[in-house]
């Protein structure tokens, strides 16, 4: 690819950026969130046209203007977010779409093909599975699978490990390995550096829209590549307190919950968060992170067990009682249950204090005085928008969670839990999050932070617990904490020792 | 901020166009229904001529355009109170001759009082009567889950049915056809205008439209809107998701039952089988079309009526069936809502990647 540059009306998303991907490699393609890395691999896959510059895919000048065009050229991308139809089988969802179907699917011939690929590059999957009971490493598969069964030999891969533990990414890796060995191509997105590290052969940094470097992984460090991305060194961890014993300010005994399908999700779950610290909660996605949060603001009901906050008990109390007696709750979801995004920021700031006499009267609101409160979020948490009265979706992923922030912190907590709070978020908003945290926990407020992110949950966390299937298996103090462990905590495959969870 | 003055310079740009869109989609329309009177033979500039002056032509036909008009502000209210909450009601129908009944039976047992208390009384009856009638499938939907869209559909039948049964046996007016006895002088709603068939209910569908667009204002009408824009945020937040649900219903059946209470008081003095001609069906044109905003709806109901009546006039000269009023609403619709695609296909393409 070379002098690409495509625009979004006045925005530059690439500036002239030469990529050059050579057969046999893994090459990562590093920067922050906004950096212009996913633009760049949407002009290679054909859902944008670039305004200038030019792709050779394999010595040819070509023109790519559809997904269709690129699998053509052998070019596939796998998803962040996987595009799978959860009830139907492996195999169904590999051949969908292929213009070698005929009216009746030969499905038997597509399983041998398959097995034959999956054996080939060490992907191990049922081809008869259902994928909506696969863990989410195993669906990743899928979606590789499905790539390499259309004959994809340049592959780009979007973020691939945001979702997996530690051990499935190791998998993945030496995946890749084996891939680029036969003679495969890989693109990797990704800003986590230790990834780059572990996985690539070479790595190109983007900021700004811009190429920053190109440079052979075995040449360089992590230092120098985050120098390169962000542009200014990097603060590498937030200074935490020793666990001093304080008062407990939110405790769960035994909760059992269910989750949407009504399953047993949350089963005789106990946790204790104590004033001043900040808890994280580890796991893989689906243990029952989302569950545990909704039960404690009251959004799910317990089925048995009991909630305590402060000394008051909250178990299925409605959830305004809940937040009037202290909660603040970040979920993970900003944009479609923390915020409503055709609303102002105004109007999302009252959300959930429309009813007090401070932002309105006996009937209707006080325009003036939810004004006032936004102009100071606005100002207090450097809200970048184009003004308090337009719509929140105008406003990027950062913005949008400072707003939830300021929301939530404006209420001043007891007890603060929050969700992924950085999820997608660049390096600067994640910085600006946590030490919004840290600030929270120096006042004295019980944080519960339930993240994927295992190095966020290592920066800022004071202690952690791992939770898996339901439970929470184990729990820590930082400094004691061995990633080795957690992650096998996280896959389930410890044995729990007797001290187990407090 | 190079990001802030782009999106903001587009936003713009697509509010022009925002602005210009649905007027050209709807004489599109026109021109449609032009090709549909054309290939049938009808000479089609008389016939929208016919039309025009039907509707503005005449005191009398103009008193008729704003009588129509009361009676759809009041439904197409209804409604797009409903969908701001996510509620799809299409039983205003039913709520229409619910409220209808109301104001019916208040017309016809109230003897001696004072008139002005009189129509005080079948207007706050036949908003009860409509507003009970819609907290049904309010009910249903709240405790059991029930799909409002099916209800109210289906509701709309029990509604016809049980007033055709009431007209036929215990309210039945003595003689032949199938009316209530006309109600008293009292109740009546009185003629604002000499020589056309206008009454004051206008004045409450202007009033209706007035305090619908500050319900959106108060803190009741903020936690409606929550909850039709993002329910789980409103859940999250702590709002009565059920509780909101109830009172929208209630208010949008209301709306809807003062619009049937004003055709017995203000036009038929009697209850009849087809009081309305589907009113409550039109309103989710209206609602649609004018946006769930209560002034879009006046201004979409004052067209529509327009266009009933213009179309009533052209059945009369010219033959031409009411079904060309319908095709025309139809045609006018889909165009409507085609150019409302259109601008979100552009406003999409020009604010692609900027956020």
């Amino acid at each position: 690819m070379k002098g690409i540059t495509i625009r979004f009306g006045e925005v530059v998303a690439n500036n002239n950026v030469t990529f050059e991907l050579r057969k046999g490699e893994v090459h990562a393609l590093l920067g922050e969130n906004g950096a212009g890395k996913t633009t760049l691999m949407s002009v290679l896959y054909g859902l944008y046209q670039p305004q200038a510059g030019e792709i050779i895919v394999k010595g040819q000048k070509t023109s790519i203007k559809s997904p269709n065009d690129a699998m053509e050229l052998g070019v596939a991308m796998v998803h962040q977010h996987f595009l799978l139809t959860v009830p139907h089988s492996v195999t169904e969802n590999i051949i969908v779409g292929l213009k070698s179907n005929g009216f009746f699917l030969n499905l038997s011939s597509a399983e041998r093909k398959i097995t034959q690929l999956s054996e080939k590059y060490g992907l191990k999957l049922d081809p008869k599975a259902t994928v909506g009971d696969l863990a989410v490493g195993e669906q990743q598969r899928v979606e590789i699978i499905k790539a390499l069964y259309r004959d994809a030999d340049i592959l780009i891969l979007d973020e691939p490990t945001s979702m997996l533990t530690p051990q499935e990414e190791k998998a993945l890796f030496s995946t890749l390995q084996s891939m680029v060995n036969q003679g495969l191509s890989i693109i990797f997105i990704t800003h986590k550096l230790h990834e780059v590290m572990e996985a690539s052969n070479r790595v190109t940094v983007l900021r700004g829209g811009k190429v920053v470097g190109t440079v052979n992984t075995s040449e360089t460090n992590e230092t120098e590549l985050a120098k390169m991305m962000v542009g200014r060194p990097v603060v590498e961890s937030i200074q935490t307190k020793g666990p001093a014993k304080k008062p407990t300010v939110l405790q769960l005994k035994k909760v059992s919950a269910l989750n949407n399908s009504n399953i047993m999700f949350l089963k005789d779950l106990s946790l204790e968060l104590r004033e001043g610290e900040i808890l994280g909660i580890a796991g893989v996605d689906g243990n029952g992170q989302a569950e545990l949060a909704e039960v404690i603001a009251g959004l799910r009901k317990v089925q048995s067990g009991e909630i305590v906050m402060g000394n008051r008990p909250i178990t299925n109390i409605p959830p305004r009682k809940i937040r009037e007696w202290g909660l603040a709750y970040v979920p993970q979801d900003r944009l479609d249950t923390g915020l409503i995004l055709e609303y102002s920021i105004a109007e999302n700031l009252i959300l959930d204090r429309w009813y007090t006499g401070e932002y309105s009267g006996k009937v209707f609101l006080r325009r003036d005085e939810m004004k006032k409160f936004a102009q100071k979020v606005v100002s207090d948490f450097e809200v970048k928008t184009p003004g308090i009265d337009v719509p929140v979706n105008s406003l990027s992923g950062g913005n949008l969670q400072k707003v939830l922030m300021a929301r939530e912190l404006a209420r001043n907590p007891k007890v603060l839990v929050v969700h992924n709070p950085t999820r997608g978020l660049d390096i600067g908003a994640t910085e600006y999050i946590h030490k919004q945290l840290v600030k929270q926990r120096e006042n004295g407020v019980g944080v519960l932070m339930i993240s994927l992110d295992l190095d966020e949950i290592l920066t800022v966390c004071d202690r952690i617990a791992v939770i898996y299937e339901g439970k929470i298996k184990a729990v820590m103090d930082r400094k004691d904490a061995d990633v080795e462990y957690i992650g096998l905590l996280m896959g389930g495959k410890a044995v729990l020792s007797s001290e187990g969870a407090s | 901020m190079s990001i802030i003055s782009a999106l903001s310079q587009t936003r713009d740009k697509v509010k022009d166009v925002k602005f210009f869109v649905p007027f050209a989609s709807a004489s599109l329309a026109f021109v449609a229904g032009a090709i549909i009177l054309g290939s049938a033979g009808v000479d089609v500039g008389n016939a929208y001529a016919i039309m025009f002056r039907g509707a503005f032509g005449s005191v009398f036909g103009f008193g008729d355009v704003l009588l129509k008009t009361t009676s759809l502000i009041l439904v197409g209210l209804a409604v797009s109170v409903a969908f701001r909450c996510r509620q799809w009601n299409i039983g205003a129908e039913g709520q229409l001759y619910m409220g209808a009944l109301g104001g019916a039976i208040v017309g016809i047992s109230l003897i001696g009082a004072v008139p002005g208390i009189a129509i005080l009384a079948v207007i706050v009856v036949s908003f009860i009567f409509g507003s009970l009638f819609a907290l049904v499938p309010a009910v249903l939907k709240v405790k059991f889950g029930v799909n409002e869209v099916i209800s109210t559909v289906l509701l709309n039948f029990v509604a016809f049915l049980f007033i055709a049964y009431l007209l036929h046996g215990p309210i039945k007016a003595p003689g032949f056809n199938p009316y209530s006895p006309e109600i008293f002088d009292e109740s009546q709603m009185p003629i604002i205008f000499p020589g056309t068939r206008l009454h004051a209910g206008i004045i409450i569908a202007g009033l209706a439209t007035v305090g619908v667009y500050y319900l959106w204002k108060s803190k009741i009408g903020f936690e409606i809107r929550s909850v039709g824009a993002n329910i789980k945020a409103a859940r999250y937040a702590g709002m009565n998701v059920g509780r909101s649900v109830l009172i929208t219903l209630g208010i949008s059946g209301g709306l809807a039952g003062i619009a049937g209470g004003l055709l017995v008081s203000g036009v038929q003095h009697v209850l009849i089988e087809g009081i309305s001609p589907g009113y409550g069906f039109v309103a989710v044109i209206i609602a649609l079309l004018g946006r769930q905003h209560p002034i879009g709806v006046a201004i979409v109901a004052f067209f529509f009526s327009v266009l009933m009546t213009g179309s009533e006039t052209m059945y009369r000269s010219l033959g031409i069936p009411g079904a060309f009023s319908m095709t025309l609403q139809a045609l006018v619709l889909v165009f409507v809502l085609v150019g409302q695609l259109f601008v979100i296909w552009l406003s999409r393409r020009n604010g692609r990647g900027v956020r």
